[in-house]
């Protein structure tokens, strides 16, 4: 039941859902895997929009040249972990949620209880390799995974619904080199916020979602794009016979 | 023949984009590719392996719809076309 207090805190936006939509954000569980440019902005919108429960799982301390961008990190928290510094900061927020956090690196062995019951998986990574794991994790347990990456002004945004849409592994079959990339915070926030959009979307289940199309925003430009992607049959995560389905 | 190709990212910063070229009758998407990316070599080694091949990364899309970089020898270009390029970003 949403409380009274809840029913005046969310007021401004019940009016677009409504108090049954509102009580699916509170009932929902989402994990947002890395508290960096990605999962800062992510994590604040979905802790005051009023998500029941967020788990976020980070193993990296604050550093000073985080700051430009992962804004749940403030210049007091350096040397402290990013999990505990977002914590504070999200229950500042919004005392009126659930925010667990788990300070290790996602890996095949630890990923799907780190993801547990969760209702979604906000991929807020910074390498290929972890999203693949994340990407089976989501196909296993069929929940969806909300894609965002950054470079520089450039980012790209797609949300996956396994055995529906194209996943991951569809849209990028291989990785690309592993690179420091330069990052601007503006280009996080907006791929963040494309990313905790489609979350809401999904849980009020409302609009449509950024499924079989890879958003591709060009900030230097100002220009948004779309391409349509489609399911790979022989996907090697969500194909017909695969290691991820296999795992079920 | 025009034929229209997009560079994203890291690649249109080197090699820029929405070029309009005047392409060979019979052209494959890879040589179409070679070509305009010739023009600078360190937007070339972004793309191609030291065998002039795709980098097994790299996504192409000829019209919005998708083709496998090993398909790219075989795949025709046509007049009218419309060649995107693309790499992953993968910051976060």
């Amino acid at each position: 039941m949403v409380s009274k207090r809840e029913r005046e805190r969310y007021k401004r936006q019940m009016a677009l859902f409504g108090e049954e939509g509102q009580e699916r954000l509170k009932r929902a569980h989402i994990a947002i895997a890395g508290a960096g440019g990605l999962g800062s902005p992510v994590a604040i919108y979905l802790a005051v929009a009023g998500i029941g429960t967020l788990t976020i799982v980070d193993n990296d301390m604050v550093e000073v040249s985080n700051l430009n961008r992962q804004i749940l990190h403030s210049d007091r928290d350096i040397g402290k972990r990013k999990t505990a510094s977002a914590e504070g900061k999200l229950r500042d927020l919004n005392p009126d949620i659930s925010v667990r956090v788990i300070d290790t690196t996602i890996d095949a062995t630890n990923a799907a209880s780190l993801i547990g019951s969760a209702d979604g998986i906000v991929d807020a990574l910074d390498n290929f390799p972890t999203r693949y794991v994340l990407n089976d994790v989501a196909i296993m347990k069929n929940v969806p995974l909300f894609h965002g990456a950054v470079r520089g002004f450039y980012g790209q945004a797609s949300t996956i619904i396994p055995h529906t849409s194209a996943c991951l592994r569809c849209i990028f079959p291989k990785a690309p080199p592993k690179e420091t990339v330069p990052v601007i915070g503006v280009t996080a926030g907006f791929i963040g916020m494309v990313q905790a959009t489609e979350v809401i979307k999904f849980l009020t289940n409302r609009g449509e979602l950024l499924t079989n199309r890879l958003l591709i925003w060009d900030g230097m430009q100002a220009r948004a794009e779309e391409i349509a992607i489609k399911r790979n049959p022989s996907c090697e995560s969500c194909g017909d016979i695969t290691t991820a389905t296999r795992k079920k | 023949m025009k034929v229209k190709v997009r560079f994203f990212a890291r690649f249109k910063e080197l090699l820029g984009t929405d070029i309009v070229v005047d392409a060979a009758t019979g052209i494959a998407l890879n040589g179409l590719i070679r070509d305009i990316a010739a023009k600078n070599s360190e937007g070339y080694d972004e793309i191609f392996d030291e065998n002039g091949t795709f980098k097994d990364f790299v996504i192409l899309m000829r019209n919005g719809k998708r083709i496998d970089s090993t398909d790219a020898p075989q795949t025709k270009i046509e007049d009218g076309d419309e060649i995107a390029v693309f790499p992953p970003v993968a910051g976060g």
